[in-house]
Parts: structure tokens; sequence; C-alpha cells
């Protein structure tokens, strides 16, 4: 008789008129637009199954939609609280399409929202395969500094940091590219409803992401270095 | 509830426009002397009252030390920010100044929202004498580019001014609207709008809908301390170093010769976008007169700094819509800087398209912010525009670096949480610092406001706190904090860096009392009551006049009736009263003024013909 009910599946009660209600975005009683529940995420702001392929085209369609329903502009004239839920749920949903639309913010988020982002131990662990490229950029970095400081020749320096960056910059590409096929199988296991193969598919979604962030660091530092 | 306007609150001019009921159309609304432009002009009179705009412009040159102008540059600035200002303006900056800067009028001090709100009052009583109705509240329109500090000190203006402010709307964003491109154009416009102090440059997209159409705002960049202003200081002190050598005379920029020289070089710069050739003629205190003659060729050459400066932030701002010039299918221009030749061409070529240039472009502007101000107010049902921030929203990190929590150009309003926690055993602060830039370290970043989180003590580590910023759809920020574990929410004291907080609103409110003149009605009583001492005066001239004496007796009986009955309308306080009764006046004497101008009619022929005699 009183089971419980998990929190995301309680029904919804509409603040306004105390009814229940269907609508996410608004009450399907009194028409008055609803907070953002509690247990939302991005995916489920767009009525998407948390997948990582999404058609683009739809997506905007979508977001345009709802934007036209939820944007402070319609709210003017309503009540203090009508406002302020009309600015918290347009946020959201911006927030939501901002994240979504990048393919490598969207993996990012996903992994967060199912417990499974881990950021490296240590953030300054190259990945094994790279050890060598950077320890010799590294070196480079450093030469330069020194050269710059005793007021050396910084030509020749600059111009293999120039490669080295270019270098790591297709790396950058080829993570991506990577990351796209991961991203493919994870759908095939949500699809497959399959728990094992989800697990291990987001262990190396979370890999992929680290060694990204590792890079574009690297990328990031050398440029500073080169202006 | 009164009537609602969009206001323009520029940097040289002002402006305050509506929507038409009978076309639909934006219209901008005249002043007193006719023109639709109030120039951003404050003085202080001697016995305290404030004067706004051309009366207000032309004690520039009497009255400089009470006078000021281009306070748009000071809004939500430290002194820091405008030292180099100060070499080029005559801001007279009082010594109490620090994080807001307060400006001497005479004896008096005021802050750039203060002074703001004295030109917004003035653009208000326009409107309310335009309508013969109240206005209360404004959209009001501010710089694509302008940081969170410099839209909450606009924000501030209005509040003070007695406005309620719907929205801030980004500049170009308003002149996008105000073309009305939606109703024939779909797909990618950019706006360059290039103002007296502000450059601007936004991309947006046109979108139909089965709602009706959205204007998508995909990036904006620009430079909130560039523009007209800057072509003037360069043909000024141009002129004054060819002074100086020809004439042994050097001109301090703050005194009354430097105003007057100033004056003369702007309608100069403004004769060379129609002509080819002005000649200067400046009398010198020496009697002498200093004589240049100005070629379009070599005011282009000397200007092309300032437009060569509008071109980075085009390019930024293309970059980041991942579009190139080609792809651009409108582009519009606007600010009167935007007049200048050399600008149209440079705009132009880049696109390689003919710019926009139908609206007149000191309007262009406000007229937007009317077709806004009528959306908020559900006038019209089938448009959205969605704007974004023009600036990446940070929290400075250990060891003075920023990280980056919204992004420039997110769709607005915008929001991130952030998770934090103690460091040691029973701390009970964390100090937040938010800033504002594109910059990696802090202190090159734009300082937003700095806030500690209050927390229990408890072991290191435990505590969490979920911090929410939020950007409003005005591109303002709202912080709120939550306890993650209790679910409480935390109030904070977000002291802003550079502007006013509460308590200082809440004073000025009470002191700008002082200024704030009598409020509608009473206005429009005394304009009734002058307009009824006229009238009288000249109806009993009228029936003094011999020639009235063929008016008949019940004619005469009927006006000497409603001079009565507005004798006494004039005693009371009801000004809809007074209207009326010289409604009624004005009807009764239609037949004598018929036979008093048929007479002077009359004379004038005849005295014309004895002329001709």
């Amino acid at each position: 008789m009183n089971a419980p009910i998990p929190i995301s599946d309680a029904p919804l009660v509409c603040w306004s008129c105390h009814e229940r209600t269907l609508g996410t975005h608004f009450c399907t009683s009194c028409g008055k637009i609803q907070q953002v529940p509690e247990h939302s995420d991005y995916f489920a702001m767009f009525g998407l199954p948390r997948k990582l392929w999404i058609e683009m085209g739809a997506l905007d369609r979508k977001f345009l939609q709802l934007s036209w329903k939820l944007h402070p502009d319609n709210f003017v004239n309503a009540t203090p609280e009508e406002r302020e839920i009309s600015l918290r749920q347009s946020s959201e949903l911006n927030d939501a399409y901002r994240t979504l639309r990048e393919p490598v913010a969207r993996v990012e988020y996903l992994l967060a929202i199912e417990g499974a982002r881990v950021e490296g131990k240590n953030k300054q662990q190259a990945p094994p395969e790279l050890l060598e490229e950077v320890f010799e950029l590294n070196e480079s970095l450093d030469e330069l500094r020194e050269a710059k400081a005793s007021g050396g020749d910084t030509a020749v320096l600059k111009q293999r940091l120039e490669s080295a960056k270019k270098n790591f910059q297709d790396k950058l590409t080829e993570l991506d590219g990577e990351l796209q096929v991961v991203a493919k199988d994870w759908d095939k296991a949500v699809d497959a409803n399959d728990q094992a193969q989800r697990k291990s598919v987001m262990a190396k979604l979370n890999e992929l992401l680290n060694h990204r962030s590792y890079i574009r660091n690297l990328v990031v530092n050398v440029q500073k270095e080169l202006l | 509830m009164g009537r609602i306007v969009g206001i323009d609150l520029g940097t040289t001019n002002s402006l305050v426009a509506y929507i038409d009921a009978q076309t639909g159309q934006p219209k901008c609304i005249p002043g007193p002397s006719g023109s639709t432009l109030c120039p951003s002009v404050v003085s202080l009179d001697t016995d305290g009252g404030v004067i706004v705009g051309e009366p207000a412009q032309r004690r520039l040159l009497t009255q400089p030390e009470r006078t000021i102008y281009s306070v748009k540059r000071l809004m939500g600035r430290g002194i820091d920010d405008v030292q180099a200002e100060l070499k080029l303006f005559p801001f007279r900056i009082a010594p109490s100044s620090n994080n807001v800067i307060r400006v001497q009028l005479g004896e008096k001090v005021f802050t750039p929202p203060e002074i703001s709100a004295f030109i917004l009052r003035e653009l208000r009583n326009w409107a309310e004498s335009y309508f013969g109705e109240p206005v209360d509240r404004a959209v009001i329109t501010v710089p694509a580019y302008f940081n969170d500090a410099q839209r909450q000190a606009t924000k501030d203006a209005g509040k003070l001014a007695g406005i309620e402010v719907l929205r801030l709307v980004n500049e170009p964003t308003a002149a996008a609207l105000a073309y009305g491109l939606h109703e024939k154009q779909r797909g990618t416009v950019a706006v360059y709008d290039l103002g007296g102090g502000t450059f601007d440059i936004s991309v947006l997209k046109l979108i139909s809908t089965g709602e009706g159409d959205i204007f998508q705002v995909l990036s904006t960049n620009g430079d909130t301390h560039l523009g007209g202003d800057d072509i003037d200081h360069l043909l000024q002190a141009f002129v004054h170093e060819q002074i100086l050598q020809h004439d042994q005379i050097d001109f301090s920029p703050h005194g009354e010769l430097a105003q007057e020289l100033r004056k003369e070089l702007i309608a100069l710069k403004h004769k060379l976008s129609e002509v080819e050739k002005v000649s200067l003629r400046f009398p010198l205190p020496s009697g002498k007169v200093f004589q240049y003659e100005f070629t379009r060729g070599a005011f282009e050459a000397l200007i092309r700094p300032v437009v060569d400066r509008t071109m980075a932030p085009v390019r930024q701002a293309l970059a980041d819509a991942q579009l190139d010039p080609k792809q651009i299918e409108e582009v519009v221009l606007v600010g009167g800087t935007t007049r200048t030749p050399l600008i149209r061409r440079t705009v132009q070529e880049y696109f390689d398209r003919k710019p926009h240039t139908e609206l007149n472009p000191d309007e262009v502007v406000a007229l937007g912010a009317a077709v806004q101000a009528n959306i908020l107010d559900r006038g019209v049902q089938n448009m959205l525009l969605l704007d974004v921030t023009p600036l990446s929203l940070g929290i400075e990190t250990y060891g003075g670096a920023v990280a980056k929590i919204i992004p420039r150009n997110s769709t607005i309003p915008a929001s991130a949480q952030e998770l934090y926690t103690t460091g040691v055993d029973n701390q009970t602060g964390i100090d937040i610092h938010v800033l504002q830039g594109e910059r990696e370290l802090a202190k090159d970043c734009r300082s937003l406001a700095r806030f500690t989180l209050r927390i229990p003590p408890a072991p290191a580590g435990l505590p969490r706190v979920e911090v929410k910023f939020l950007i409003d759809a005005n591109g303002i920020l709202q912080v709120g904090a939550k306890d993650v574990r209790t679910g409480e929410e935390h109030s904070i004291e977000v002291q802003p860096s550079y502007g006013l907080n509460d308590a200082d609103i809440e004073r000025m409110l009470e002191d700008s009392i002082e200024y704030a003149e009598q409020d509608f009605a009473e206005r429009q009583l005394i304009e009734a009551r002058t307009e009824s001492e006229s009238i009288l005066a000249a109806t009993a001239k009228a029936l003094a006049n011999p020639k009235a004496a063929s008016l008949p007796e019940t004619e005469r009986a009927k006006v000497e009736q409603s001079v009565i009955a507005l004798q006494e309308a004039v005693k009371g306080t009801d000004y809809k009263a007074i209207r009326r009764k010289i409604d009624e006046l004005n009807h009764a004497t239609e037949h004598l003024a018929e036979i008093l101008m048929n007479t002077a009619v009359q004379a004038a022929l005849q005295g014309k013909k004895v002329a001709e005699v």
C-alpha cells in the first residue's frame, strides 16, 4: 500500500492552482508557467532520451518553440512569481541548448548527470602514449622562456613550438573523431539496455575527455608563450 | 498605468519614441524646439534648477563649469578607468570619487546615473506633454558591449527618474527591429553601430516560425569607448597643434575657447560628409583669425585610425558567429557617425554589399526601442528577440586565474551553478570574486562584484554551497546561493565593484525629490492656466475692438458667459475642467474671430492698394 515512489516519478502539482499537471512547462489545468522540475535535466527539457546523437535541426526547432513560450518578454505584465519562474525556465532552456549543441559539452554533461565524470586524478598527468612528445614540448617551452629572459635568439625555438602546437592540434581533432565513434557505442548500449556495456563506454568517454582537456591546456600554454 | 515609451539614452543625443496607434509604426517625439534630438547635456543653474538639452548645450559656452556632456562615458566606471578620458573631456571629477565617479556641477556633486536621470526626466516630460497623459514605463537602449556595471548604472538612472525600466535592449538589436527586416528578409544581418561614444557590431539571424518572427542575435562585439567623440578629438588635437605652431596660442582643453572651437569643428565634420572641401575661420583672442582649409581626403587620412579600430570587433563578431563577410545578407548602418563617407565605403567594401541607410541613423535606435516596448506591452505578439551577453562571466580561482562559467555570446537569460566547499576546519566564509571579460587573469578582467558566503562551522570539505549565477534578459547579473545539504537559501550581500548599492539609490531617490519637478497633473495644470491667461486676454482685446460692435447681442452674451466660466475654472485645480472651458470659449468666439479677421484682411488689402497707388 505505502510503497515508496522514487522522487523522479512523483506526481507534478501546480504551484498556483494546486492541481496535478501533466505538462512539463505549463499547468494542464490553469495554464500557468511551471517551475523547472527538481530532477529535470537538459535532455528531458527537450524531450530527448539520454543519447549522444542529436538531430540538430530538430534541436533548433524545439529551442525556438520553447523560447516563444518561456521567454521573460511574455511575462512583463505577469505576477512576480511567474516572472521569476519564466526567468529560471528560460535560462535553463538557454543553458540546455548551449550545452547540447556542442558535441564535447554534450558528452561532458551526460557523464556528469550519469555520475560518471571523473577528472584526472593528477591533471598534470599526460596520456601515456604522448609522454615523450609532451616531454619534448615542455623542454622547448623552458628553452624559449630562458631565451626570452636572456634576450637570446628565439626564432628557431618558436618555429619548433609552432610545429609542435600544430601536431597537438591535430591530435585534438583526432580525439574529437574518436569521441564521436565512442558516442555511437553509447547510443547502442542505451538501445540494448546493456548496463555492463554502458559502464565501460562511459569509462572510455571519461578517459577521452581527460586526454582532450590535457592537450587543450598544452595548446593554450604554447599559444601564450608564442604571443 | 501610464503610457510606455522607448528611449535611446545616447552619448551625444537622447530620443524618445512610441508606436503610433493608427499606423502601427514607431515615431520619435519632438521636444519644445520641434527637434526630436535632445542633446545629452545637463547644466545646473545658480538657483539650483536643472537645465537639460538644447538650453544646456548653449550653456556649454557660457557656463562650462556648471555643464556636462557625454556623461554616458562615465556610466558604471571607476576613477581609475577614466584617467585617459579626463585629458580629453572637460569632466570635473569631485575628489570624493572612487568606485563611483562623482561629477562637480557648480557647487553640487552628482553621480553619472543621477545626471542621466535628469535627461530621462526631460524625455519623459516631452512624451507626457505630447500625449497629454502620464508616462511611467520605458524600454531603454544600451550599447551591446556594455558590461554589467554599465547596464546596472543605466537601470539605476531609470529608477532615479521614476521610470520603471521594463527592459534594457542592445542598441544594434533595436536598430534591426526598427528596420522591420523580418517583413521581407530571412537570414543573416550585420548591424554596424558607431555613435557618439560607443561602437557595436551585432550579427543576427532572422527566422520565421509558426508563431512569428524571431530575431536571434548570434554574436556581438564592440568598444564602449570609441565613437564620433574620438573623431572630434583628432580634429581638435590637429587644429590645436596648428594654432600652437602658427600663432603660439596653447589651448587648454577645458576653457571656453576650446569649447567654441569644438563646436565649430563638429559643424565642419558634418559638412565634410556632404561636400569635398570646407574652410575653417576661427577668430583668436589675439585678434587674428586662424584659417585652414580641410579637404575630405585630408580629413579621411586623419580619422582613418578610428575607422580601422572598428574593424577588429567586426572580424571577431563574424568569427564568433562562424560566418564569412560574404554570408551576411543584409548590412545596417546605425549612429550619426556612420554618415561619414569613409565609414560607409569601408563597411560596404568589407561586406561587398550596399548597407541600409534608409532610416535616420540618429533616430533608428529609439524607434527600435519603441518597437520592443510595444512587444513587451503585448501590443505585438508575433515577434521575439533573443539577445546574447557580450562578455564571458568568470569566477576568480586559485592563483588569480579566471574560470569562465558563462561564455560570451550565450543567449540570455543564461545561468551557471558552481558548487563550493571549505578548505579548513570551521571555516565560516568563502570569498567569491565575479568578473567579466575574455582574459585569463582576474587582474585583466572587469571586476563585477565580491561577496562572502557565510558557512556554519563544520569540518573542512563537508559544507556544500551551490551558487547560482544568472544573467537576466537585461544582461544584468543576479546571484543566489543554496546550502545543498539543508536546501536552505543563503542571502548574499553582493557589493558591486563599480556602482551604487541599494542604500546609495535610496538616498539619491530622497535627494532627487528636490529636483523632481511637479508631477504630471501639476504640470498640466500650469500649462492649462497659462493658456487660459492668454486666451482670456485675447478675448478681452477682441471684445474691445470697435468692429466687434457688429457681433449679435446673443453671441456676445455667450462669449461673456464662457469667459466667466473659464475664469471660475482657473481658480480650481482640475486641469481637465480648465481645458473644457478653454474649448468652450474657443468655440464661442469663432464668429467674433471671423469678424475681426475679415476686417483685418480688408484693412490689409486696402493698405496694399494704398501702397500700390
